[in-house]
Order: C-alpha cells, then structure tokens, then sequence
C-alpha cells in the first residue's frame, strides 16, 4: 500500500532502459516467470511490449508483433515514431496510459501495454482472455424445461449472459474494483428507471468501503462485508447461478451483484420467500406451479419443525390425540431418543459432507454404506429405533428439497435449537423454540426489507403472489419491498381503459 | 400543489393503512386461530378458542359440528380486525417488533384475566397447567407480532411515501 502510494505520479519513462528497470523493481520481472516482455526495434527505436502468460491470447500478441516489425520495410519516419507504432496496433481496443501504476494494473488483468523508445505514454491492448469454461448448467438448480445456460466464472462473460436476456438501453452494468491486492472486478446491475435510487447508492457505498486484502471468496466475502447480522446463519442475499432466474429479478427491480471468479450471483435485497422459489415453477403451468411450492412449503416446514414435534410426542404421548396415538416407538430403545436423533442428524452431515466431495466413482460404494450400514444395521444392533430414521430422513430430505442450498443449512441449525429446547422443557419448549425461529427471522433485515415479509409484516396481495405462482398475463406489478420506481411491469389496466 | 390542511391528509391516511389494517386482522385472525385450533388438537392447550366466542353463549348441537371450526374462525377474524384498529389507533407510529409482542401478550392477559373469570366453565388462570400458559402466551405474542408490526411497518412506508412525494396518496402497490 505505501508503495502504490509512493508511485502514485510515476509518468511513464522516456528511456525503454527506465521502464525495464521500473518494472523489474515493482514487477520483479526477473523473478516471476509468468511476466514476459519482448524487445523489439522500429525504425531504429526501442520498442518494448510486456505481457501475462496465461492472460492473453499469444496468437494475438504474435499477429501484433509481425505487423509491427513489418513497419521496418515500409516506414521510415522515425520522428513519428508513435503515430506511426499507434497505427500499426492491429486492435479495436487500442488506449493510451501514461502512469506507470495504472499501466501495471492493466499489465496484471491481462491487456499489454506497447512502450516506445521517446513516448512519455504506453498503448494499452486489451486483448485478454481468461481461462474459463463456457457456460453450463448450474448443478444446483436444474430444471426439467429452461434454458441450460449458467454463469461462469468470468464477469465479463456473466454480464453478456445477462444483457442477452435484457436488451433494454436502461440496463446499467456499473463496474467497480475491490481488493487492494486482488484487484476483483465486481459489477452492479440494475435497471436504471425501476430499481430504488436508495438501495443503488446504499450498494456502491458499501462495496467503496470494503478495504481488503483480495477476495478470493468473491461473493460469499462481499455478503459478509454487506449484512448488518453476521453471525446470523439465514441467507440474506439470494444467490443464483441461471441467468434466467437474475434477469427475472432484475426486472422486478432487484440489483444484482457479478463478481468476478465466481459463478454464483448475488440478488439482493431477498426476503426469505425469495429463498423459497425455484425457476420450475414458472416452466410449469400456474396450477402445477402452485401445486410444486405447497409441496416445497410443506417439505420445509418438515425439514424445520416435524423431528422436534415428533420428539416432542414421544416425551409426552399425552399430547396426541386418540386418532394418532400410534406414533411413536412401540419399544423403550436403549439410547434416549434426543441422543438417537442428534446421533443419526449428525451421521446424516457426515454423509452430506463426504457427499460433496466424494469423486464420482466412490460414490456408489458410499450410497451403499449409507443405505445398508447406517439404516439397516443401526436398527438391528439396537442403537436407532426405526422410527428415528424415517423422520430423520424425512427432514432430511426436507432440506434437500429447500431450493436455497443457504436457508437449508440455516433451518438446519434452527431445527437443532427447536429439538434441544424440546428435549429439555418438553411442550413449553417446542413452544418457545416457535416463537424463537419465527422472531429471529422477523427481526432480520435484508437493508431495508424486512425477512419474512410479505408475512409479517403481512402484505396481501404480495403474499397471494407467494402462495399461489399467479400467471404471468396477472402480474404486472412489482414487489413493493424492493421500492420499484415504476411499479408496473406490464401496462396498467385502468390507465388504459382512460 | 394545493396545500393540504392536516386534516385532509388524516383522512388519506385513514384510507389506506387502515384498509391495511383490517384486512391484516382478519387474515392473522384466521391463521393464528387456525394454529390455535392446531394447538388445540394436539393437546397443547387445554383451552380452545372456541370455548369463548361459541360455547360461552350457545352450546347447541351445531356447535360440535366440523363447520363450527370455520364459524370460530371467522369470529376471530372479525374481532381481530377490532384488535388492528386498537392497535392501529393507539401504537401504529412504533415500529418495532418487540412492542407488537408486547401487544399480544397484554391482549393474553386482558383475556385471561378480565374476560376469563365471567365463564364458569372456562378454567381460570390458577387452574392451568404451565404448557397452556406458555403455549397460549407464545401464540398470542406471535398473533401480535403479526398484526402490529404489519400496521406499523405499513405505516412507516405510508409516512416514508408521503415524504417523498409530498402528501400524494400512494396506491395500493407502492407500499
């Protein structure tokens, strides 16, 4: 940092001689092999062109360079000199710098910079070229209909994902720069004339603060620097990797938040419903969409609230009603049930975990261990009651369901506070576990929008849209929590009946 | 722009949010008297929401029919649009969570204090059990938590709009 600021006013050199010792003091170009240079000479001037391997396209750089030292057969104004270099830079994006710390951070993304031999300026080329992947589909949110396109890891890439989708001339796609070190491009989209002034401001000043090494996080790092509740386990942000889903938002008046080297995108401000949607839906029909997010709603409510219920009436069966008396276990286990549930939740992450990073052909034999081992045997030596295992896995499968990989970890976690208050205080404790789960989510704040609205803060006609998946001819409003400055998002029936 | 008299835009606000208001009381009613009813069936509670708007006048044969659940809901409903407008009289400009919570918990109390002791049959507070209590004080927290802090989220947004677009009324879509 106190060298950036040293160098601040370093001018490009007139001598080639000083900019070579410059950028071996700062670059350390004799150290690292990953920066090249190659020394040419024109019409009887130093020429100096350096670069990143890995960062740009050689066969460019190589097209440049013939073009250049063909200038030797056919030139011979050596006064003019940079004219003539600057024509000769077959590129579309050709651009002059003259500080040296500038032209570094361009040389470090990967663009080269051409310096002359008596030009107190360098020419920039942009031509980089990340290694990357093209786009496919996010493994996270598969859908059976939809288009199979995802993020990658390239912002430039991502935001072309996205304007493809959007074509509208108020789409903004604002870049910004975060990392001292890192130097990670991170881009602000939103659509000029629909998306609250005040959540814009509030976003760039929040990412203007960010005083960081790097980021090599990017997205989740940028969420932690952004919510005020940070140890609170709930996603407050929406992340998504389909540009179908981001656009969607985008056009409700959402921002989106690109960071480069990460695939996911960042929504915000989301409330828990946010969470709760998933791009099938709207590839549905309304009615099998609706149908698909009672099922969803149902799966993560069990996933929350059905173990430390269940538990809850195998500590006092006096609580069920005659028709349901025959739940829980016929027989007294030989290990408390709180222990056998904590026991098999936990062998459930354990599974999850290796899950994730498992290779691929291990993962049969892990599926059968699972399966065999876990469930069959577990019941036969006596340490699970079966009745253990299929509520457990009902939860299970429960989060699973939950379309935000986030908020099923999080209701994780609650559900594990709901089940030792209930194990300790029976009945009054589920109750109090309630009131807990739904305050803390209410209390939470995504800036300006509240958690769990549209239900409470109750808004009915937000909260029809949440409950039903209203087709698309029907909703022509914008959701009133992100503040859109026009609300309609398809013509206004009664002004037009006017 | 003529300029509104504070009575005028009383009225605007009077439209609106209050329209809010009711229709958040009515709809939370419903819901949390639906969890009641819930709670009730598990045997949480020992008391039932049905004890005091139904059985406490009438105790004729329709009332142990499936529909009386719905008719208790819809009476809760409509007395809980009476405990929005209190609300939405008295504490509307407190925006906190807290004060909702508080709310419900004051309306528990008033129920089981005041209005308990007038019906014989209806156990008094002394001779419930603790689960009663702490279930019953937790959903009537959460059914003021629901109500107030809708309309005085509402509110706040209302007073917010009115700021920025100098006493326009807002439509039923921008807040």
């Amino acid at each position: 940092m106190t060298n950036k600021q040293k160098d601040n006013g370093q001018r490009v050199p007139k001598r080639i001689k000083d900019v070579q010792s410059y950028m071996k003091k700062h670059l350390g170009t004799d150290v690292s092999f990953d920066i090249g240079y190659r020394q040419l000479v024109i019409l009887e001037k130093n020429v100096c062109l350096y670069f990143v391997t890995g960062l740009c396209d050689s066969t460019i750089i190589q097209e440049i360079i013939k073009t250049l030292v063909e200038t030797n057969d056919s030139e011979s104004d050596t006064d003019a000199i940079g004219k003539v270099i600057e024509n000769r830079l077959v590129h579309q994006q050709v651009e002059k710098a003259d500080s040296m710390d500038e032209i570094v951070d361009q040389l470090l993304s990967g663009l080269i910079p051409v310096f002359v031999e008596g030009v107190p300026h360098a020419y920039i080329l942009d031509i980089r070229n990340y290694p990357g992947r093209t786009p496919e589909e996010p493994d996270t949110e598969r859908v059976v209909r939809g288009s199979r396109d995802g993020y990658t890891e390239s912002i430039v890439e991502n935001t072309a994902l996205t304007r493809r989708r959007i074509r509208d001339e108020r789409l903004r796609n604002e870049m910004m720069k975060i990392g001292e070190r890192s130097k990670t491009d991170v881009c602000i989209s939103y659509l000029q004339d629909v998306a609250d002034d005040e959540s814009v401001a509030w976003a760039k000043e929040k990412i203007s603060k960010i005083d960081i090494d790097g980021i090599p996080m990017a997205d989740k790092t940028i969420e932690e620097f952004f919510v005020d509740h940070k140890w609170n386990p709930y996603p407050l942000v929406r992340y998504t990797e389909r540009p179908d889903v981001a656009a969607k938002h985008l056009l409700a008046g959402h921002l989106l938040l690109i960071i480069d080297t990460s695939p996911s995108i960042m929504i915000l401000p989301t409330t828990f419903f946010d969470h709760m949607e998933h791009a099938e839906e709207f590839r549905q029909a309304p009615s099998i969409g609706t149908f698909i997010r009672w099922i969803r709603f149902l799966a993560v409510l069990a996933s929350l609230y059905l173990l430390p219920l269940w538990l809850l009436f195998v500590i006092d069966p006096s609580l069920l009603p005659k028709e349901l008396a025959f739940i829980g276990p016929n027989e007294e286990g030989n290990v408390p049930i709180i222990v056998q549930i904590l026991l098999a939740d936990i062998g459930v992450e354990f599974l999850r975990m290796a899950a994730i990073h498992t290779p691929t052909p291990l993962a049969t034999a892990m599926g059968l261990i699972a399966a065999v081992m876990i469930g069959e045997i577990a019941v036969d030596v006596g340490l699970f009651s079966p009745e253990v295992i299929l509520y457990v896995s009902i939860s299970t499968i429960g989060s699973y369901v939950t379309p935000s990989y986030e908020l099923s970890v999080a209701n994780k976690i609650m559900k594990l506070m709901i089940l030792i208050l209930t194990a300790f205080f029976g009945a009054i404790g589920f109750s109090i576990g309630f009131v807990i789960s739904i305050v803390s989510l209410v209390s939470f704040k995504a800036f300006k929008a509240p958690y769990l609205w549209p239900f409470i803060p109750f808004n009915y006609k937000a909260m029809v849209h949440n409950v039903l998946r209203v087709p698309i001819p029907y909703t022509n409003k914008r959701p009133s929590i992100v503040h859109p400055k026009d609300v309609y998002s398809q013509p206004n029936p009664e002004t037009q009946k006017k | 722009m003529v300029e509104k008299t504070q009575n005028q835009e009383e009225t605007i606000t009077g439209s609106i949010i209050l329209r809010r208001a009711l229709q958040t009381g009515f709809i939370g009613g419903v819901f949390w008297g639906l969890m009641g009813k819930v709670m009730h069936y598990f045997n949480f509670t020992e008391i039932s929401a049905k004890a005091y708007v139904l059985h406490s006048w009438t105790r004729s044969t329709w009332t142990f029919r499936w529909y009386s659940e719905i008719i208790v809901l819809l009476i809760i409903g409509v007395l809980s649009m009476v405990v929005a407008i209190l609300y939405y009289a008295v504490l509307k400009k407190v925006n906190s969570l807290w004060v909702g919570m508080i709310y419900g918990g004051i309306l528990w109390a008033l129920i089981m204090l005041v209005v308990t002791p007038f019906y014989t049959m209806i156990p008094n507070l002394k001779e419930l059990e603790l689960k009663t209590i702490i279930s019953t004080l937790s959903l009537f927290s959460l059914y003021g938590l629901f109500i107030g802090y809708s309309v005085s989220y509402d509110y706040a947004m209302f007073q917010k709009y009115n700021l920025q677009n100098k006493g326009d009324e807002p439509s039923e879509y921008t807040i």
